[in-house]
C-alpha cells in the first residue's frame, strides 16, 4: 500500500494524543509514562505518529512542500512502534506503516539525509550499512572452529548481521553464542564475508529498492541451499526477516530464530544445562525489533465497505498488529533458567518497551537525540535496582554502551548470551 | 502572513529558539482536529501564525504581555484534543503548554494535588492511587489534561457519583489573566496554599469558568490545585489478558455490577436512590445499548458483527434501561453496607443485575475501562468520528428527559442512512455528586468522507441544539461557536455577562475569543 492508500486512515487521526503515551491502562507512574521518544524529545505535535500522519495528508493535498524540517521531523524517530500499538488500542490505524510511507515517498522524492545516504552507499559497495569494507565481514568469527556455509552444509544458519560482522566491542558477544551453540550439540555454519545485510534499516529509512534486492538475495541464497534454520542474534535483523520480508512475497522456505528462542529451546530440550550460580539482580530490556516489530507482517488487500448506515469496516476483514505476538517469554526464561539470578521488570516492557535509541538511521543521523533516548531507558533500569541492565540486540548494546559512557550510569550491561555462558 | 521580524525575535528570545516555530508542517498539525470538517469542511481548521511551547509561567506572562504590547491574539492548550484548541483568524499564536508536565505536589493527608497544565489524568491517577488516593477522570479519557478539565472546559466522568466531576473540583488556580498579569485564585491568593477554590482569597471560579469553561479564550492557567478521593484498591494496578480482553483485577474492596430496569423512569428513580443512599464509586451509563458490542471487540469490523449477533438475538433489550455501578469501600461493613443498599433500592425500583454481564472476566475488562477512563475513544472506531449533543447538564431527570428525546431524534438520521445505526440510543453519561447533577449525552457515529454523513451529522447537532430550547432540555454539550449567544437569552443572559468579563479582564482582546464569546454583539443578534 501506498501513503495516498494510507490516506482514510490518515483522516481518521482524532488528534488525540494516544499515540505518546503508553495504553493508559499501562501508566504505571508519571515518571515513565511516555511511549514515543521523538515525541518528547521534538515537543511540537508534529514529532509524534499522528503529527507525522498530518503531515502527510498536508503533504499530500498540496497544503505544504518539503522543507528541512519536515525531513526532519520524518526521520527524527526510531520508528520503534510504541506508538502505533498505543493508538490500535482503540483505533482500526497504522500509524506505523503511514510513516514508513512517508519515508519512502521522501526518498522517491529525493528528500534524504547525508547521513543515510551514507549508509545506503556503503550498502551498495559493500553489503552492509556500518560503512566497512565487505572483505573485513567476517573477521570476527576468525579461528573459530565454525563451518563455512557457502563451502559446506548445516543444520544451522547462524546469521551475524551487519553489527555484530563489524563492531568489534560486540565481537566477542557473537562469538559466545557460536561457543553456546557448539556446546548444545548444533550443527552451525556461518557464511563469512559472504554474508550480506538483511536490509532491514533500508526499509526503515525508506530505500524500497534497496531493500527489496536484499531481502530477495537472502531469500533465494537460503532456499537455494536448502537453508532449514536461521538464527540470529540480531534483533533488527530478526524484525526485518519477520516484518519486512513477507511485504516482498517470496516464499521462505527456511525457520527464523532469534538467538533467544533458540537458546530458550535448547534449554528446555535439556542440552544445556545452566548449572552455576549468576548472582545478580537484572532488568531485561526489549528491543523494539525482537518485541512488537517481530510480530509477523499480515498482508492485507480489500476494501473498505459500509455496514449498519455509517460503521466503516474492511472487506475481506483486516487483522491488525497489536505487538502482542512479539517475542517476550524466551529470552526471560533463559533468564529465568540461570540460578541466582533474579530478574525485575521495568515499568514498560514487552509491546509498550522504550526504545534503545538506535533503530530508524536515528543512531547514524540524530546520534545526540539516539544517546538521550538511551538515557532515558537506563534511567528506568536504575529505578528498579537492578545491577545490570540485560538486552538481546547489537544495536541496543551499541547504544546502551555509548550512553553509559556518556553518561557513567553505575549499572553493568549484558547480552543474555554473556549471562548464559556464565552460567554454563 | 508572518510575523513581523522583531515579535518574532522577541518571542524567540522569551521561550528559546527551539520553542517556537512558524514551519507550515508544524502550524498544520496544529489545524489538524477532530470535527474541523464541521468548521472548515476539511479536516484542518485555521494555521496558527506561530507555535510556542512556553515551559514556566514567566514565560507565558511574558509572552501575553508581548501579545498586548504588539496586538497579537493568542490561544493556549493542554493536550490540545478538539477543534476548540484552534484558532481563527490570521495571526494568532498558539501557546502549546506541553513542557509544563509537573505534578508538583499530592498533599495526602488534606486529599487535593497541585498540577501544571499537561499532566494527563492516567499519570495522576497512578501516582494518587500509590498514596491512596484517587482523581476524577473524564470521560473523553484519561489522555486529557487534568488542568485542562477542571479549569477551561466541560469535565465529566463516571467517578462523578463519587469524585463530582471538573467543574467542581478544581481549588486555587494559578491564571496568567489576558492582560499578563498573574492573578491567585482561591486559598493561594492569601499565600494559604493550594486547598481552598473559594478562599480565603478571591473567589472568582464563575468568572474563571462559568459551566463550560472559557475555552481557552481567557487567558492561560498555569497550575491548579485538584480534589482527590479515597481510593480502595491497592497502589498499584497490574492488567491481565491480552488486548483487548485485558482486564484489571477487581480488588477485594469492590462490587462490578451491570442493572436493568423496567423503564427509564425507574431507571431515573433508582439513581436518585443510589445518590441518597450515597453508595457506589462509579454509576453511570457506560455501555448505552450502541456500546455493548463495542467492550470486548478489536475492530469496527468485530463491533459490526457483534452488534448484528446481539441484536438479533435480542440481548440488547436488556441493556435499554441499563447503567453499570461500581461499589467500593475501605470496609468490608460499609461495602456491605452498600450491597445490602443497592438490594434494596433493586428491589423496590424492579431492577436487577444483568447476568450476562456477571462472567468475572467481562467485569475486569468493564473495571478497567472506568477506573482508568480508556474506553470511550472507541466511538471513533467504528464510522471514522463521532459527533455529540444533548445532555442537559443540570439534573439527573433532564438528562433522562434528554436522553429519551435524543434517542427518537437519533433514528430519524439512523433511518436516512446518514448516521451509524448503533440501535439508536447512545446516550452516555451518570449522575454526578450523589445524584445533584446529571447529564446524558446523546452520541453519535458518522463518517466525514462521506458528504452525506457529514450533513446529517452537521443537522443532527444543530436540531438536538434547537430542541434543548424548545423542550426545556439543559444546555447540549455540542461545542459549536457561537454557543453563549445561541443558549444565553434562554439561560438569564448569561452571555452578556460572559461578554462583559470578556471586555474587562480582556480590554485589548489579545485572547482568541472564538470557542468563548466575541467581546461585541454581532450584527443583527
Amino acid at each position: 500500500m501506498t501513503l495516498q492508500d494510507y490516506r482514510n486512515d490518515i483522516q481518521r487521526c482524532s488528534r488525540c494524543s494516544l499515540c505518546k503515551w503508553l495504553p493508559l491502562a499501562q501508566i504505571k507512574s508519571w515518571r515513565f509514562a511516555n511511549a514515543c521518544p521523538s515525541m518528547v524529545w521534538g515537543n511540537f505535535h508534529a514529532y509524534s505518529a499522528g503529527g507525522r500522519m498530518i503531515a502527510a495528508l498536508s503533504l499530500l493535498d498540496g497544503r505544504i512542500d518539503y522543507t528541512d524540517k519536515l525531513v526532519e521531523i520524518v526521520y527524527q524517530c526510531q520508528m520503534g512502534g510504541a506508538c502505533d500499538v498505543s493508538c490500535k488500542v482503540n483505533r482500526d490505524l497504522d500509524p506505523l506503516e503511514v510513516m514508513l510511507e512517508l519515508r519512502a515517498k521522501c526518498v522517491e522524492d529525493g528528500q534524504v539525509l547525508p547521513a543515510h545516504m551514507v549508509m545506503i552507499e556503503s550498502l551498495r559497495s559493500d553489503d552492509n550499512v556500518l560503512g566497512e569494507l565487505k572483505a573485513e565481514r567476517g573477521k570476527w568469527a576468525e579461528d573459530l572452529d565454525v563451518k563455512d556455509i557457502t563451502k559446506e552444509k548445516a543444520d544451522v544458519l547462524y546469521f551475524a548481521g551487519c553489527r555484530y560482522s563489524f563492531d568489534q566491542d560486540l565481537w566477542k558477544i557473537a562469538r559466545d553464542t557460536i561457543a553456546l551453540l557448539k556446546m548444545a550439540g548444533v550443527d552451525v555454519g556461518i557464511s563469512g564475508k559472504e554474508e550480506a545485510c538483511c536490509g532491514g534499516r533500508a526499509f526503515e529509512i525508506g530505500y524500497r529498492g534497496e531493500f527489496t534486492k536484499y531481502a530477495e538475495h537472502s531469500i533465494e541464497t537460503w532456499n537455494a541451499a536448502d537453508v532449514r534454520t536461521v538464527v540470529t542474534s540480531c534483533s533488527d535483523c530478526y524484525g526485518a526477516f519477520k516484518f519486512h520480508y513477507p511485504r516482498i512475497g517470496k516464499k521462505m522456505n527456511f525457520e527464523v530464530l532469534h538467538i533467544t528462542e533458540y537458546l530458550d529451546r535448547l534449554i528446555k530440550e535439556g542440552r544445556l544445562k545452566p548449572t552455576k550460580k549468576v548472582p545478580l539482580q537484572v532488568t531485561y530490556h526489549d528491543p523494539c525489533h525482537l518485541g512488537r516489530l517481530s510480530e509477523p507482517y499480515i498482508p492485507w488487500e480489500g476494501v473498505e465497505r459500509k455496514v449498519l448506515g455509517q460503521v466503516v469496516i474492511k472487506d475481506p476483514p483486516k487483522e491488525y498488529r497489536r505487538g502482542t505476538n512479539g517475542i517476550y517469554e524466551p529470552p526471560r526464561d533463559v533468564l529465568r533458567s540461570i540460578q541466582g539470578l533474579e530478574l525485575v521488570e521495568m515499568e514498560r516492557i514487552k509491546e509498550y518497551a522504550w526504545c534503545c535509541g538506535a533503530g530508524g538511521g536515528v543512531m547514524e543521523a540524530y546520534p545526540e537525540f539516539a544517546q538521550w533516548t538511551a538515557d532515558e531507558r537506563i534511567e528506568e533500569a536504575k529505578a528498579t535496582g537492578a545491577e545490570a541492565l540485560v538486552t538481546a540486540c547489537p544495536w541496543c548494546e551499541r547504544s546502551f554502551r555509548d550512553a553509559l559512557e556518556h553518561n557513567g550510569a553505575k549499572i553493568k550491561l549484558y547480552d543474555i548470551v554473556e549471562l548464559l555462558l556464565e552460567a554454563l | 502572513m508572518a510575523l513581523r521580524g522583531n515579535v518574532y525575535r522577541i518571542l524567540e528570545d522569551i521561550v528559546g529558539p527551539q520553542n517556537i516555530s512558524e514551519e507550515p508542517v508544524i502550524l498544520d498539525t496544529y489545524a489538524f482536529q477532530w470535527l474541523a470538517e464541521t468548521i472548515s469542511g476539511t479536516k484542518f481548521c485555521t494555521r496558527p501564525e506561530a507555535v510556542l511551547l512556553p515551559g514556566n509561567v514567566e514565560e507565558v506572562q511574558a509572552i501575553i504581555k508581548a501579545c498586548n504590547r504588539y496586538g497579537i491574539r493568542y490561544k493556549a492548550f493542554s493536550t490540545g484534543w478538539g477543534p476548540w484548541n484552534t484558532v481563527e483568524g490570521e495571526g494568532v499564536l498558539q501557546l502549546d503548554l506541553r513542557r509544563m508536565n509537573r505534578i508538583l505536589e499530592i498533599d495526602e493527608k488534606n486529599m487535593y494535588a497541585v498540577v501544571e497544565p499537561y499532566v494527563i489524568g492516567s499519570q495522576l491517577q497512578v501516582e494518587a492511587m500509590r498514596k491512596g488516593l484517587n482523581c476524577h477522570l473524564i470521560g473523553a479519557g484519561a489522555n486529557t489534561s487534568i488542568l485542562a478539565s477542571a479549569t477551561s472546559m466541560a469535565g465529566y466522568g463516571l467517578t462523578g457519583i463519587f469524585t463530582g466531576y471538573s467543574n467542581c473540583n478544581v481549588l486555587a488556580v494559578e491564571w496568567v489573566l489576558p492582560d499578563g498579569e498573574v492573578l491567585r485564585l482561591g486559598s493561594l491568593g492569601s499565600g494559604a496554599g493550594w486547598f481552598g477554590g473559594d478562599g480565603p482569597g478571591p473567589s472568582l471560579r464563575g468568572v474563571m469558568r462559568g459551566m463550560i469553561g472559557a475555552l481557552g479564550g481567557l487567558g492561560v492557567f498555569t497550575k491548579c490545585g485538584v480534589k482527590l478521593y479515597p481510593w480502595y484498591g491497592p497502589p498499584t494496578t497490574p492488567i491481565e489478558g491480552i488486548h483487548p480482553l485485558d482486564g484489571m483485577p477487581i480488588p477485594e474492596s469492590f462490587r462490578v455490577h451491570s442493572l436493568t430496569f423496567p423503564s427509564w423512569e425507574a431507571l431515573a428513580d433508582a439513581v436518585y436512590r443510589i445518590g441518597e443512599a450515597e453508595i457506589g464509586y462509579v454509576m453511570g451509563r457506560a455501555l448505552p445499548p450502541g456500546l455493548i458490542p463495542a467492550l470486548n471487540v478489536g475492530s469496527a469490523t468485530e463491533y459490526a458483527q457483534m452488534l448484528q449477533l446481539v441484536s438479533t438475538e435480542g440481548m440488547m433489550d436488556e441493556f435499554k434501561y441499563a447503567i453499570q455501578i461500581f461499589l467500593g469501600a475501605n470496609s468490608a461493613r460499609e461495602l456491605e453496607y452498600q450491597e445490602r443498599a443497592l438490594e434494596e433500592i433493586l428491589s423496590e425500583s424492579g431492577g436487577k443485575i444483568i447476568l450476562m454481564l456477571e462472567e468475572q472476566s467481562v467485569k475486569n475488562i468493564l473495571f478497567r475501562h472506568l477506573i482508568k477512563s480508556e474506553g470511550i475513544s472507541r466511538v471513533f472506531q467504528l464510522a471514522g468520528t463521532f459527533a455529540t449533543s444533548l445532555g442537559a447538564g443540570t439534573s439527573w431527570d433532564a438528562a433522562v428527559a434528554s436522553s429519551k428525546f435524543g434517542e427518537q431524534l437519533k433514528r430519524k438520521y439512523i433511518e436516512r442512512g446518514a448516521i451509524a445505526d448503533d440501535g439508536g440510543d447512545l446516550a452516555w453519561g451518570g449522575a454526578y455528586q450523589h445524584g445533584r447533577f446529571g447529564h446524558l449525552e446523546e452520541i453519535i457515529m458518522y463518517d466525514f468522507q462521506d458528504a452525506d454523513s457529514l450533513k446529517g451529522a452537521d443537522e443532527y447537532v444543530e436540531e438536538s441544539a434547537q430542541a434543548t430550547i424548545e423542550k426545556s432540555l439543559g444546555q447540549p454539550i455540542s461545542i459549536v461557536r457561537g454557543m453563549a449567544e445561541h443558549f444565553g437569552p434562554t439561560s438569564c443572559d448569561y452571555h452578556i455577562w460572559m461578554r462583559r468579563i470578556k471586555k474587562a479582564f480582556d480590554p485589548n482582546i489579545t485572547a482568541d475569543p472564538s470557542f468563548y464569546i466575541e467581546p461585541e454583539q454581532p450584527p443583527g443578534k
